[in-house]
């Protein structure tokens, strides 16, 4: 338990902690923006990557393109938190990894959805959550 | 048994375990280590190697081997950051080859004196975690129902668990938890959802306080304070870093290397006793019961209603561990200070004559464990880094 972190410098009172793009994961927050899912795909293998790593975790080539992915999964695991780290967050909400159909795992919310009918397996698809002009957050609704 | 007493424990120390002490973490650390120290009959400029997740000292630039070595005004060999089990493993690994001869292990957790009720270490900052709002418990919560899932565990399991351990620390008075219980499995269930399936009381405390362990050859130890406690061994693997990559129970997938951390050793799981579990979710007690090979993946539910009381055949953190003794954000030492204490007859509980080292073995007053003699300690052992440690008493 020890990725203790400060605040990041966007947070604002009664707002989420929003993300901060480093240069590797600009390309990632732009497709964002156009609400497209792009995922690091190896340019030697054809691996998709997920979280974004400056090489391939197949084949270890430094080679990759932002390559837009289809936005369906299946709920990995989830849970219903009832204790928010913030108050911006509004409780109960459900934090989930979802396993995309190309493969990765991605950590995420799924949303409009009642927590009692959840279950692993269970198809979801994204949505694009607009936060600011510059963040465009990625959510997953019920298939 | 192939092996060998040639590295031992011999000094440890834990500091009182408090809600925000108003100390600072290097002040905590240094109590500590200094406690230790006098513990094994040394002294720093005996010093040559030291493990800790954060030294954070001298310069403020880190705790590098440079930077440590300056602030202490004497050469050290080695710095690393790591702790418990792991970093035994590391120092016991630098004095078998002669690298180093006196390796401290300090830890030490303070809270900034804010009033917000989630400590920060529960707030994640990575770019693809924070948002979510997947707190810690959040975080272990998909653990725990990956686990349910695809092995059938179930929140009865993670109550009783949760009660067992907390019972430990309902009679321990150094326990943060001390005196606040007995509670039932029901108790557990009761108590508020934090994160689904996860109630308060299946979670880590979050507190202030620090620990130290030394490490010394076997020859150096013939001359300490204390008996030694020898370091046999273990294992530590790592598969990714927990709040950055989604949780998976990738710790079921370390199965393989944590049994042949048993087998080199030439230990058998049923020859050993105690079993400090890494316990920051009430899960993990089954899980790393399954990881390290005592019984197969799904079998824990049933396993640890067996095995993990203290008449039983492998006690569970009789300390109360991090739901009930302590969490100071880097609690993996009291997994091995627990063993150290109960080896050597240092347990302090509710029996009239414990400081003595007198125990009733009345489990209403009574945590001493019967007479251990090989035990294991777990940790870091969570989602991607996963070691455990084999200590033998003298
Ligand atoms: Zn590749």
């Amino acid at each position: 338990m020890h990725a203790a972190s400060e605040p990041t410098e966007t947070m604002m009172a009664g707002q989420i902690p929003l993300p901060v793009p480093s240069k590797m994961t600009e390309p990632f927050w732009a497709g964002m923006r156009q609400n497209k899912l792009l995922l690091q795909r190896c340019k030697t293998c054809n691996a998709y990557r997920w979280t974004p790593q400056v090489l391939c975790r197949d084949c270890y080539s430094e080679d990759y393109e932002w390559s837009e992915v289809s936005g369906k999964g299946t709920v990995f695991s989830y849970t219903v938190v009832h204790r928010p780290p913030l108050p911006a967050f509004k409780a109960p909400y459900i934090v989930a990894v979802i396993e995309l159909a190309e493969g990765p795992l991605m950590l995420t919310n799924v949303i409009d959805c009642d927590p009692a009918a959840l279950k692993v397996g269970d198809k979801v698809k994204v949505a694009f959550e607009k936060a600011t002009d510059e963040v465009t957050l990625y959510r997953f609704r019920l298939a | 048994m192939t092996a060998k007493r040639d590295v031992a424990i011999v000094g440890i120390h834990a500091t009182p375990q408090r809600r925000r002490m108003g100390k600072t973490v290097i002040g905590l650390m240094m109590e500590s280590l200094n406690g230790s120290l006098d513990d094994a009959g040394l002294q720093m400029s005996d010093v040559d190697a030291l493990i800790a997740y954060d030294f954070p000292a001298g310069n403020g630039e880190g705790a590098t081997d440079g930077n440590v070595a300056w602030q202490l005004k004497q050469p050290i060999n080695f710095v690393w950051q790591q702790s418990g089990a792991s970093a035994v493993l590391t120092g016991a690994a630098l004095i078998r080859d002669g690298l180093a001869e006196v390796v401290v292990i300090p830890a030490a957790g303070a809270q900034a004196t804010d009033t917000e009720a989630t400590a920060a270490y529960t707030r994640p900052g990575y770019e693809f975690t924070e948002w979510t709002g997947s707190i810690t418990p959040a975080q272990f919560a998909l653990q725990a129902r990956r686990h349910m899932h695809l092995y059938g565990s179930t929140v009865d399991d993670f109550a009783y668990a949760a009660s067992t351990i907390r019972n430990n620390a309902h009679i321990n008075p150094e326990a943060m938890m001390f005196s606040r219980g007995p509670y039932t499995p029901a108790d557990i269930l009761k108590a508020r959802m934090v994160a689904d399936p996860l109630t308060l009381l299946m979670c880590s405390l979050t507190n202030d306080g620090a620990s130290c362990i030394v490490l010394t050859s076997a020859e150096r130890a013939r001359y300490c304070r204390k008996a030694p406690v020898w370091v046999l061994g273990g294992a530590m693997e790592s598969r990714k870093t927990s709040y950055l990559e989604a949780p998976s129970l990738d710790i079921i997938n370390s199965r393989d290397k944590m049994m042949r951390g048993f087998e080199r050793l030439g230990v058998r799981h049923e020859d050993t006793d105690m079993v400090m579990i890494y316990d920051h979710f009430a899960h993990s007690v089954q899980v790393q019961m399954e990881a390290l090979g005592f019984c197969k993946p799904g079998e824990g539910g049933a396993y640890i209603r067996e095995v993990m009381g203290l008449d039983q055949k492998h006690p569970v953190c009789p300390d109360g561990g991090n739901q009930g003794y302590s969490h100071n954000m880097i609690p993996y030492n009291f997994k091995i200070i627990e063993i150290v204490k109960q080896m050597r007859n240092e347990i302090i509980d509710l029996c009239p004559q414990s400081a003595e080292g007198i125990h009733t073995y009345d489990r209403s007053i009574c945590r001493k464990v019967r007479d251990p003699k090989l035990s294991v300690a777990c940790g870091p052992m969570t989602e991607g880094r996963h070691s455990f440690v084999l200590l033998e008493k003298n």
